[in-house]
């Protein structure tokens, strides 16, 4: 199980050098898997009808619903590159690592009996790599996808408690909802995918 | 002895495999095995030809280049063999022979006064720091988790049949190593190796000037190399308990996978963008990173005050 964290771990790091969206939407669908697989085998204590809805979610909403809304609104709004960055990709990633030590930091100092520290740092790295996608990209695709990252590490943190607070991951698929709500913005509203510069405002 | 005999062999059918497989990816003929053998072997019959304006580092460096990885072979086990000269900290040792021999074709390319030979001296100086801090936490990470700083005594001591970790670590390892090798030979994706247009060139353009034998000696330590990144991937992936045929069979079965792996990348693969290049290679180093946390945590090695 340690695996399938550190392999989602790894999808961070290819995540925060990422220039095409399309490779987001790709590991956006691995990172859905991953979590699916995480939460199948880190939940034998739930109870089966709550085991099935949480893993239904996972793989169906996470792995495959999400990736493939997100290839559609790349197909519509014909953006495929992420164009405009606050900075060079290589201080994005070391930004990323140091949000890594950092991670492993506050885990530490967190540490308790019933929380995985692997799953607790890893929880914390993602939270932070959604965080520096969010602040280092300027189109507002990219900042869904920091938000998607954001929300999967919120899902990893309930997971991590899940066989001792069953209610807090139902709470977290209710974020999925708001993912939802919010991709269906760009799906249905039409929502365009760079603000541009606020350069021709009036008083 | 033993680990010396299977690197050569292995440095011999590298180059071969590679070029078979991208033929055999492109669905033509191709040329066969043996063939970069040949070529360096009518290198070796041919004479040099030697710009006025170098000096003698010109001259020396593909010498230095080819003992500085010959060197670096002698602290490398196989498998169950262990490495012909062993002693603390020989993985420091490895790491900067193989830097040594780097940085004197380096300052033989600055030698030449070619602006173009400057130019690819920077960039592979540029690669080369970047790569560094990938393998040096890499190893840090097994010296920590042995307890060990000899290569020798790290392999020993690295399986250990109760922890999984084991194989966690094993699997970054090998993503990492493999993706190092492509880079310290100038493979695809970070340099081209078939690439005609010296503004885009790495390491080809700073070897533009070496022709006949230094030229072959130059081939011959870029095949030692990929023979040496092999043996380490396959010393870090397979339990040195095994029985000493099976090391013999995953061995040749590692330097064909990883020779495919090569000619794959440089058949359906583009070449990075120059400028992406750094943070390619810092994704290594962060890869690193992660395997050297994860071992950190399930270790229990990790103290804070």
């Amino acid at each position: 199980m340690e695996f399938l964290i550190v392999a989602f771990a790894a999808t961070l790091i290819y995540l925060s050098a990422a220039h095409r969206f399309r490779v987001f939407a790709r590991f956006m669908g691995v990172q859905g898997v991953l979590i699916f697989g995480i939460a199948f085998l880190e939940l034998n204590e739930m109870a089966t009808a709550n085991l099935i809805l949480v893993v239904a979610e996972t793989l169906l909403f996470k792995g495959i619903i999400v990736p493939f809304m997100l290839f559609y609104i790349i197909r519509r709004t014909q953006v495929f590159k992420v164009h405009t960055q606050a900075m060079p990709s290589f201080y994005i990633l070391i930004l990323n690592a140091i949000s890594l030590i950092v991670s492993v930091i506050i885990a530490y100092t967190l540490q308790n009996p019933f929380i995985n520290m692997v799953f607790m740092t890893v929880a914390l790295y993602a939270l932070l790599s959604g965080l520096i996608i969010i602040v280092t990209h300027k189109l507002i695709i990219s900042h869904l996808i920091g938000f998607l990252i954001i929300e999967n590490a919120v899902f990893l943190f309930t997971i991590a408690l899940g066989n001792e607070m069953p209610a807090l991951i139902n709470i977290a698929m209710l974020l999925d909802i708001f993912v939802g709500v919010l991709i269906m913005g760009f799906f249905g509203m039409r929502l365009k995918p760079d603000t541009g510069e606020l350069t021709q405002l009036k008083d | 002895m033993m680990t010396i005999v299977f690197i050569l062999a292995a440095a011999m059918l590298f180059p071969g495999i590679i070029v078979r497989s991208k033929s055999v990816f492109a669905g033509r003929k191709g040329p066969g095995l043996f063939q970069p053998l040949k070529d360096v072997a009518l290198l070796f019959q041919k004479g040099n030809v030697i710009s006025t304006t170098t000096s003698a580092v010109f001259k020396m460096a593909p010498s230095i280049g080819l003992a500085s990885v010959l060197s670096a072979t002698l602290v490398l086990p196989f498998g169950p063999f262990p490495a012909l000269v062993s002693f603390n900290g020989d993985i420091v040792f490895f790491a900067y022979m193989l830097a040594m021999g780097k940085f004197f074709l380096i300052i033989a390319a600055l030698d030449t006064g070619s602006a173009f030979e400057g130019m690819g001296a920077n960039r592979e100086a540029l690669y080369s720091m970047l790569t560094e801090p990938a393998f040096f936490i890499l190893i840090g990470t097994l010296a920590m988790l042995t307890g060990y700083s000899s290569f020798n005594e790290i392999l020993v001591g690295l399986y250990n049949p109760h922890n999984s970790y084991i194989l966690i670590y094993s699997i970054l390892s090998v993503i990492i190593l493999a993706q190092i090798m492509q880079v310290e030979n100038s493979r695809l994706p970070v340099d081209d190796p078939k690439t005609h247009l010296e503004l885009t060139m790495i390491h080809e353009v700073m070897i533009l000037d070496y022709s006949g034998f230094d030229k072959a000696l130059i081939h011959i330590t870029s095949w030692l190399k990929f023979a040496l990144y092999s043996t380490l991937i396959f010393d870090v992936l397979i339990p040195v308990q095994w029985s000493t045929g099976i090391q013999f069979g995953l061995f040749a079965l590692v330097v064909v996978l990883l020779a495919i792996y090569i000619g794959f990348i440089e058949s359906f693969k583009a070449r990075n963008k120059i400028g992406r290049n750094p943070a390619f290679l810092f994704t290594l180093s962060s890869l690193a990173l992660l395997a050297f946390v994860v071992v950190l945590i399930l270790t229990e090695k990790m103290i804070l005050l």
